[in-house]
């Protein structure tokens, strides 16, 4: 080691310098931002300017410039493995969406091989914004399914979040939606939960009765159902209630077609006692395991299922609220995962 | 390998077998720094899968304070500078500057550490607790690790400046001194990987 070479101490002055100096230009970028050198580049420069930094303090603070090989082949290997680490596991979470949302044909396949009723699928595939203007104006316009949530600026109370959860009635749409032959998204627009209920219902007034479901809408929690899904269930069938394409299946424009497809005591055993085996949703074939969520309370799970049915597609046709002592009373059954997976084909899904 | 039998007991310690001629300490350093590279590419990976997939705020843009992570990013990267200076101090058998330059490694990596407190308490106060939302959950865990590395190191570092008043340290201890400076640069690279991708990032 005596005869080692070693930076000199003017070196680590310049080094430190240099570090100093890089990491104010790009707090500088950040602080004032460059509009002329785009964002691609700005994010290519952050990234440069921090792999500079990194390589210096590795080369002239660790000494690895002039030390020994062996230290840096150790290093390196740890920092190939930690890269591919890295990537991997991106490209996992990143990778299904891109390549899903590339093929729409998936839907298309979906509707060939797949007893998916076609209103659904048109739904899906329009999202209810490509129809013809005649169409439009002729059917109103569905309500804004997404769940807002509006933090508190300060304080760690959960009970001053507000929930919006759209919600779910079922509107007697059966007259209009034969005329306009949208059904769900005629149902859809029938009640409104939101602040803005009274636009909601002007809006639906084209002769959809406001009033009806909104005595129906308060016979369950849409706050609680949203907060256990947010708790529970987000984690792999997203907010959206989308899934991951290939890993877990969408809830949103699914549920509810299980739903009237007779599934109701086949969503509260999905629940309470998970499912094993593959399934195709919308064309795509899922092959995971739906963890048995029974530990949940018999309240909880009624919520989350009125959430789910509800908050994307609308109540589904003669919907009646999930009540607790009904789960209480499925809850009995102690099915398997396997036999769970059965009633799915049962239902014919 | 094999022992020699006949060689007289100049010393009763057999010669230990050695791959190469490296001091263990350092080469054992080294591969632990690589493991440890492995460790934190994880969790700054788990960081960016989940990251925009918070469904509730706080949400990054909400709570990081850009200039103030600055100053304490610039704070760690003077420490590692002062850090090569204590090398070279005890390199050169000068107890009292490897003391000075020591003590300012420390000294700025509470102050580094008392930032992160200070953020952290600020984070919570803005409703960002660990259970909050996937933003909260990943960035504490990959924070705190860091922060924990840092407290590591803040505790080598003034363990090594009580061991030179308890025996005569000198240039031929400063092996230890340097496994510890790699320790402490290491530190260091990852938050220069932290504050760009998990801070900087956030504001392009």
């Amino acid at each position: 080691m005596a005869n080692q070479k070693h930076s000199s101490v003017a070196t680590y002055i310049i080094v430190a310098l240099i570090l100093g100096v890089i990491t104010y230009i790009e707090f500088a970028i950040v602080e004032y931002p460059q509009e002329w050198l785009g964002r691609n580049w700005t994010l290519f420069w952050l990234v440069a300017l921090s792999v500079v930094k990194f390589i210096m303090v590795i080369m002239f603070f660790m000494h690895l410039k002039d030390d020994d090989r062996t230290y840096t082949g150790f290093f390196s290997s740890g920092m190939f493995i930690s890269m591919a680490t890295f990537v991997a596991l991106t490209a996992m979470f990143i990778l299904p969406r891109s390549v899903a949302s590339t093929r729409p044909d998936n839907v298309v396949a979906g509707a060939a091989s797949h007893e998916v009723p076609q209103d659904v699928l048109d739904l899906v595939e329009t999202s209810g914004l490509s129809r013809s203007p005649a169409a439009q104006a002729d059917s109103p316009r569905p309500a804004d399914r997404s769940v807002q949530i509006t933090p508190p600026l300060a304080g760690n109370d959960a009970s001053s979040y507000e929930v919006t959860v759209p919600g779910g009635a079922p509107a007697q749409a059966s007259g209009e939606a034969g005329a306009s032959g949208d059904a769900t998204a005629a149902a859809a627009a029938g009640s409104d939960q939101t602040p803005n209920e009274e636009q909601a219902s002007e809006q639906a007034a084209g002769g959809t009765t406001a009033e009806a479901p909104a005595a129906t809408a308060a016979s369950w929690d849409a706050e609680a159902g949203a907060s256990v899904y947010t708790a529970n269930c987000v984690a792999c069938h997203q907010g959206n209630g989308q899934g991951i394409p290939g890993a877990f299946p969408p809830l949103a424009d699914h549920a509810t077609a299980v739903y009237e497809a007779g599934g109701r005591e086949f969503l509260m055993d999905v629940v309470l006692f998970g499912m094993q085996g593959q399934i195709q949703v919308n064309g795509m074939a899922y092959n995971g395991l739906m963890p048995a969520w029974g530990h949940l309370s018999d309240a909880d799970v009624a919520n989350v299922l009125n959430h789910i049915v509800t908050a994307w597609d609308g109540p589904p046709a003669g919907f009646a609220p999930y009540q607790a002592d009904e789960v209480a009373a499925q809850r009995g059954l102690g099915l398997s995962a396997a036999e769970v997976h059965a009633m799915r084909a049962d239902l014919g899904l | 390998m094999s022992a020699q039998p006949a060689a007289p007991a100049a010393s009763e310690q057999p010669v230990p077998y050695r791959a190469t001629k490296l001091p263990d300490v350092k080469l054992l350093m080294w591969v632990f720094l690589a493991s440890d590279t492995m460790f934190f590419g994880s969790l700054i990976g788990t960081y960016l899968a989940y990251k925009d997939r918070s469904l509730v705020g706080p949400l990054p843009v909400d709570v990081f304070d850009i200039p103030l992570t600055t100053v304490s990013t610039f704070v760690l990267l003077m420490s590692s500078f002062l850090m090569v200076l204590s090398l070279h101090a005890i390199r050169q058998n000068d107890i009292p500057k490897f003391r000075l330059w020591t003590a300012g490694v420390a000294f700025f990596g509470s102050i580094f550490l008392g930032f992160q407190v200070y953020e952290f308490v600020h984070f919570v106060n803005a409703g960002l607790s660990i259970h909050q939302n996937l933003f909260g959950t990943t960035f504490f865990i990959l924070t705190g690790t860091h922060g924990v590395h840092v407290t590591v190191g803040v505790i080598w570092l003034v363990a090594l400046i009580m061991d030179s008043y308890l025996r005569p340290l000198g240039a031929k201890d400063s092996v230890y001194v340097e496994i510890a400076g790699l320790y402490w640069h290491f530190v260091d690279i990852v938050w220069i990987v932290i504050f760009t991708v998990v801070y900087l990032v956030e504001f392009v």
